[in-house]
């Protein structure tokens, strides 16, 4: 039994193994979330400031952290969105990241 | 009275008083003792390139268990937060990685900032280009410190401070620190509209709010153990 149950089983595995190939390609998120310290200006700059967004762009992003509590500001591959969340700390914003769901 | 951040051809230029300089230069001294970095800029570009890849081999840095975060001061929870919801261990190696460098450009900043307002001329507090950000990000951090030390961690904890700011004891060092924290607010708020090159809009120029500079007042005035910055 097991040795048949396996000798069909190559199709399935190779399903399997690619997805774990595809997995590590899909997107990771930069979130930033709301606090009550940061004040909605200094959002919008750091948005214009390190990824360079137009001011429309910034202000929706940050108004959506602002109502919504959070926002997702960037995605890409896990290293950017890491170097993401690593720069906007360092502008004090409180920024994480994780693979987009 | 302090006038606000105003953009004066390549310079930002805000006007603080002694009394605002002095406190400004306590917050932000108290701030950049917090999140000093194991190891200090070196004045070595090379040096202080390597220290900022996270590659200190000291002891204290291989601890990235949650039990050694869980004695740390909070603030530095607010300064250096988790960049992982959910996942402890990618947040504990992110931390491993970026907390050195992290705080040595926050440390940088505030180095920045300490040394605008102490080489003030007269009142005038004078940051070209490259100061400007390094200043709002100082501001930044020194107001998160302050919050996270107010227990202002929630929307709901800043409303609930601020009404609780109606009657407040004038001798509650709450009431002091609020009055600063106030303060630095608005001159972070004039310091980005003047590099955003935005109006003020409903941002007053002039910080003359009578509440807040009886309080500012007051503070100078007393004895040292109430001054707002001991409450940090």
């Amino acid at each position: 039994m097991t040795a048949a149950t396996l000798s069909l089983a190559p199709v399935e595995q190779e399903v399997t193994s690619t997805d774990e190939v595809v997995a590590p390609d899909v997107p990771w998120v930069t979130i930033v979330w709301n606090d009550p310290v940061n004040l909605m200006t200094y959002v919008t700059w750091v948005f214009e400031t390190y990824f360079g967004y137009a001011r429309p762009k910034a202000e929706k992003l940050m108004m959506d952290v602002h109502v919504k509590g959070r926002a997702v500001v960037s995605n890409g591959p896990r290293e950017s969105m890491e170097r993401d969340a690593e720069a906007l700390q360092g502008y004090g914003l409180w920024a994480t990241f994780e693979k987009d769901s | 009275m302090a006038r606000a951040f105003l953009r004066e051809k390549d310079h930002y230029v805000a006007l603080l008083e002694s009394t605002e300089r002095t406190v400004l230069l306590g917050l932000m001294q108290q701030t950049r003792l917090l999140l000093s970095p194991e190891i200090e800029p070196t004045g070595d570009a090379f040096d202080d390139l390597v220290a900022s890849m996270g590659l200190s081999l000291s002891a204290a840095d291989q601890q990235t268990d949650s039990a050694s975060l869980d004695d740390r001061d909070p603030a530095l929870d607010r300064l250096l937060p988790t960049a992982h919801r959910g996942d402890d261990e990618i947040a504990a190696e992110f931390r491993r990685l970026t907390e050195e460098g992290l705080r040595q450009r926050k440390s940088g900043n505030l180095d920045v900032a300490l040394a605008c307002v102490d080489g003030a001329v007269g009142n005038r507090v004078v940051l070209d280009e490259s100061q400007a950000p390094a200043f709002l990000m100082a501001l930044t951090d020194v107001r998160l410190l302050l919050g996270e030390r107010m227990g202002m961690r929630t929307e709901e904890d800043a409303e609930a401070l601020h009404a609780a700011m109606d009657d407040i004891d004038d001798d509650d060092p709450l009431g002091y620190a609020m009055a600063w924290y106030d303060f630095l607010t608005w001159l972070q708020e004039t310091l980005t509209h003047a590099l955003m090159g935005t109006d003020l809009r409903d941002v007053v120029a002039a910080y003359d709010d009578d509440d807040v500079e009886d309080d500012l007042e007051e503070d100078v005035d007393d004895d040292e153990g109430r001054r707002p910055d001991g409450t940090v």
